[in-house]
């Protein structure tokens, strides 16, 4: 993904207007959320727009005297509910198997290298489906970094729920991707 | 069936408080089956992360990018087409003069003219045929002379009699006439 990417300067300049703790949280929060809202199954472009959006609300919410705890948190919880409101059946397109779409391994990799590192995504890519649309979203969220109190306030649901649903679900991947 | 075992992610992921994370720590020295499964969640979390990225990565590639190939091959494709295919269709070009055109003497060699119609038709077919007899005009005829009797060509008494031109067909390996000459 472009660092520079046309659609997202003109926000980039109106958080620099702003505040430049904004455009802090932006360079840093940016690819992680990209990550997440792509992951979830929307299209590059929308992730983009969400999460120019979510920046735009966070300028306004803090604009307005918000509160400043977790704005992490605050962040993917917007991202994830406009994500939400514009893909309903996200869950099945993440788990859209990656077929010819290796490019992330390294040029110098082997042949054989190449066909294990396909079997072994072409498994987890299985296993994923299996796994239930909140046991996705909270490893996705564990996978953009955040704390499990985050992904409970994200996912609206409690902390202790989180560790029980995130063990669940990465115990079913190791079962089933034998990696 | 170990204590500990509900609690190695929430270890890994350090949400463990300071007393739990002590025992875990304390356990998974003396216990090599939950050292294997704390590997084992390692490489799943490490192995979905990779996979996130290769999500993130085949959806945000330019989609112009996977056509460009196949275009490439395609623009190469014609243009092969266009360079090739004209050749084989080339008729040999009629260079033959309205004056040897016009001779009374037969003509021993089959003419540039008469395989050019069949050829869009029977391309495949005859193009073999054609080389097989390039091969077997080119040692021996790579050029026919042809007399013609001047007073076939003039008004009677233009000419002085007995006298010939002399017509020379040089035959290309395709079997086509590709030069005439002409001379007394």
């Amino acid at each position: 993904m472009s660092e520079d990417s046309v659609p997202l300067a003109l926000p980039l300049l109106r958080l620099a207007a702003g505040s430049s703790e904004v455009t802090t949280l932006y360079r840093e929060l940016r690819k992680p959320l990209l990550r997440y809202l792509v992951c979830l199954g929307l299209s590059s472009d929308e992730a983009q727009d969400v999460v120019q959006d979510a920046f735009l609300s966070l300028q306004r919410h803090l604009a307005s005297n918000g509160t400043q705890e977790n704005i992490r948190g605050w962040l993917f919880r917007v991202a994830h509910n406009q994500a939400r409101n514009r893909q309903t059946s996200y869950h099945r397109r993440f788990s859209e198997p990656l077929d010819g779409e290796m490019d992330f391994l390294a040029d110098d990799a082997t042949p054989e290298q190449w066909v294990l590192e396909k079997e072994k995504f072409r498994r987890l890519a299985a296993a994923i489906r299996l796994l239930t649309e909140s046991e996705r979203e909270c490893l996705l969220l564990r996978a953009g970094g955040l704390r499990y109190r985050e992904i409970g306030e994200v996912l609206g649901i409690a902390v202790s729920t989180v560790g029980d649903v995130l063990e669940r679900a990465i115990k079913k991947l190791a079962e089933k991707c034998n990696v | 069936m170990c204590d500990v075992q509900e609690k190695l992610i929430a270890w890994l992921d350090h949400e463990l408080s300071s007393d739990e994370a002590a025992d875990v720590d304390r356990h998974i020295k003396e216990c090599s089956e939950c050292r294997r499964r704390l590997e084992t969640y390692k490489k799943v979390s490490e192995t979905f992360d990779i996979y996130c990225d290769a999500v993130v990565a085949a959806k945000t590639r330019p989609r112009v990018s996977r056509w460009v190939p196949v275009l490439a091959s395609a623009v190469v494709a014609a243009v092969v087409m266009f360079l090739v295919l004209p050749q084989r269709r080339v008729e040999p070009p009629p260079v033959l003069t309205p004056t040897v055109a016009a001779a009374s003497v037969p003509v021993p060699a089959p003419r540039a003219e008469e395989p050019a119609p069949r050829n869009p038709i029977r391309r495949r077919q005859k193009v073999p045929t054609v080389e097989k007899r390039a091969i077997k005009w080119q040692p021996t005829e790579a050029a026919v002379q042809i007399a013609i009797p001047a007073e076939t060509m003039f008004p009677p008494g233009a000419m002085p009699k007995g006298m010939n031109f002399i017509a020379e067909l040089s035959i290309a390996p395709d079997g086509s006439v590709q030069q005439v000459r002409l001379w007394q």
